[in-house]
């Protein structure tokens, strides 16, 4: 298939293993994060991580926007479900995330009208379908997505549909990656940085890394060429003492991003002052709301919520292994009381999640085959 | 999305009947911030939506007013049902 066999090329793989095998130093010890979940999947789906070295590290970032929804939303969301007139929709991955007391799922099956969608479009096409409802729109998602729910709600406004609404839980992706950089417990070398954020926002938003923190982030595709080519320019600039934002995912990411989606984000949302990440805590101004011109559409200022800050269970460990301080078989539940279809914490729950990714790839501990 | 919500799109059968793509078990690349390439079959510029092809046929309606402008035939990288880029 056009634009993904020929990221798949195992010769030329082995090509880039051998390039990256010749790069590092081998008296050096190499700590890459990679932001995006979608990448974290990708590694343990083609065992990319095997064709690395020993001393070269992948540690896995907060760039899933399901397993950084702490429990109080996930209550939020169903307390708004409780209202008999509502239709909740949201994203697959998002059912199962466990609330305090249970999941969007669980609260289904309990009879809330609870459905997935796959785009705010077809939430929007329930809405008209079902005049005598109101749909409440669950929206989560980094920049990548914020667009789509932002043109979907200028089109609910432009034909003026009043039983459409939205609980915005967007968040964006430059604050964390400060507060992760900020944070004393985590030394990286480098930075994966995220393909289809990237489309929309651009590379510029990431030149403070290089700039303030002396790291250099490539941006990456989602192929397995793609993420060994970013791994070998990453460690190319470490090799050559460089230290810049670099783009290896030309053929999708201008270098400005994509104008009209940034345009429409600005118009239907506005920043939060704080926003708590499942994990990280609050973090300042790293998260959307919707900007006072669409508050007609915004559930939270429609129905009550509870609004409470859930703390996460004892046993979970998701908070360390989202900053990359520990691998998820380090967890204490990883694999026994915590798994795909029994998750405590969120990044068990989606398959971009460190977690399931590396259960789902049978990656139960550290064995890696010597790399040829 | 399903032959099924094609079907829903195009008013044949009630949206609510319709079961979405995105499922737990199959994982849901709306979460993950992953897109998929589709071919555009044809163009409602006035509603700023495609009628779009995946490389095993099944349609779907994508938002296209980030990519524009954009003609039949073009591969978009679609997202959310949204197209974020357009390839070649």
């Amino acid at each position: 298939m056009k634009y993904v066999d020929e990221f798949r090329d195992a010769e030329l793989g082995r090509v880039l293993s051998g390039e990256i095998v010749a790069t590092v130093d081998p008296a050096r010890h190499y700590k890459l994060m990679e932001v995006c979940g979608g990448h974290t999947h990708s590694i343990y789906k083609y065992g990319i991580d095997d064709l690395l070295p020993d001393n070269v590290e992948l540690v896995h970032g907060p760039g899933c926007p399901v397993c950084v929804i702490p429990m109080g939303r996930v209550d939020d969301g169903i307390a708004i479900a409780g209202n008999e007139e509502v239709i909740l929709t949201c994203f697959g991955d998002m059912m199962r995330v466990p609330g305090s007391e249970e999941s969007f799922i669980e609260a289904k099956a309990r009879g809330a009208d609870i459905r997935m969608v796959y785009s705010p479009l077809d939430a929007l096409r329930i809405a008209k379908a079902n005049p005598d409802r109101v749909v409440v729109f669950f929206a989560i998602g980094f920049e990548t997505t914020a667009p789509s729910t932002a043109l979907t709600l200028k089109r609910a406004k432009a034909e003026g549909i009043e039983n459409f609404l939205c609980v915005c839980n967007h968040v964006t992706i430059v604050p964390p990656l400060r507060a992760l950089l900020d944070s004393p417990d985590l030394r990286l070398d480098g930075f994966i940085g995220p393909g289809h954020v990237s489309t929309i926002v651009g590379v510029r938003p990431f030149e403070f890394i290089p700039a303030d923190y002396g790291r250099p982030l490539v941006t990456a595709g989602f192929e397995p060429l793609d993420i060994l080519q970013a791994i070998r320019m990453i460690l190319g600039q470490l090799a050559e003492g460089r230290c810049e934002v670099e783009n290896q995912y030309k053929r999708v990411v201008p270098y400005e991003g994509n104008p009209a989606a940034l345009a429409a984000m600005s118009e239907v949302f506005e920043l939060r002052p704080h926003f708590e990440w499942r994990g990280l805590g609050f973090i300042s101004q790293s998260a959307l709301r919707l900007a006072d011109a669409y508050s007609d559409f915004d559930a939270e200022l429609r129905y009550e919520i509870p609004g409470v800050r859930v703390a996460d269970p004892k046993a979970c460990q998701c908070g360390e292994v989202l900053k990359g301080v520990i691998k998820p078989w380090e967890c204490k539940v990883f694999g026994t009381a915590c798994t795909p279809e029994h998750a405590i914490g969120t990044c068990m729950v989606s398959p971009e999640g460190a977690c399931a990714a590396y259960y789902n790839y049978g990656r139960y501990a550290r064995e890696r085959e010597a790399v040829v | 999305m399903t032959a099924r919500m094609d079907e829903a799109v195009e008013g044949r059968v009630h949206p609510d009947v319709v079961e979405p793509l995105c499922t737990p078990e199959e994982g849901c690349i709306t979460c993950g911030d992953v897109a998929v390439e589709l071919t555009v079959v044809s163009i409602d510029r006035e509603r700023e939506l495609a009628l779009c092809e995946t490389a095993d046929g099944r349609r779907e309606s994508v938002e296209i007013a980030l990519v524009q402008p954009i003609g039949g035939g073009d591969t978009l990288l679609v997202h959310a049902g949204t197209a974020i880029a357009r390839l070649g």
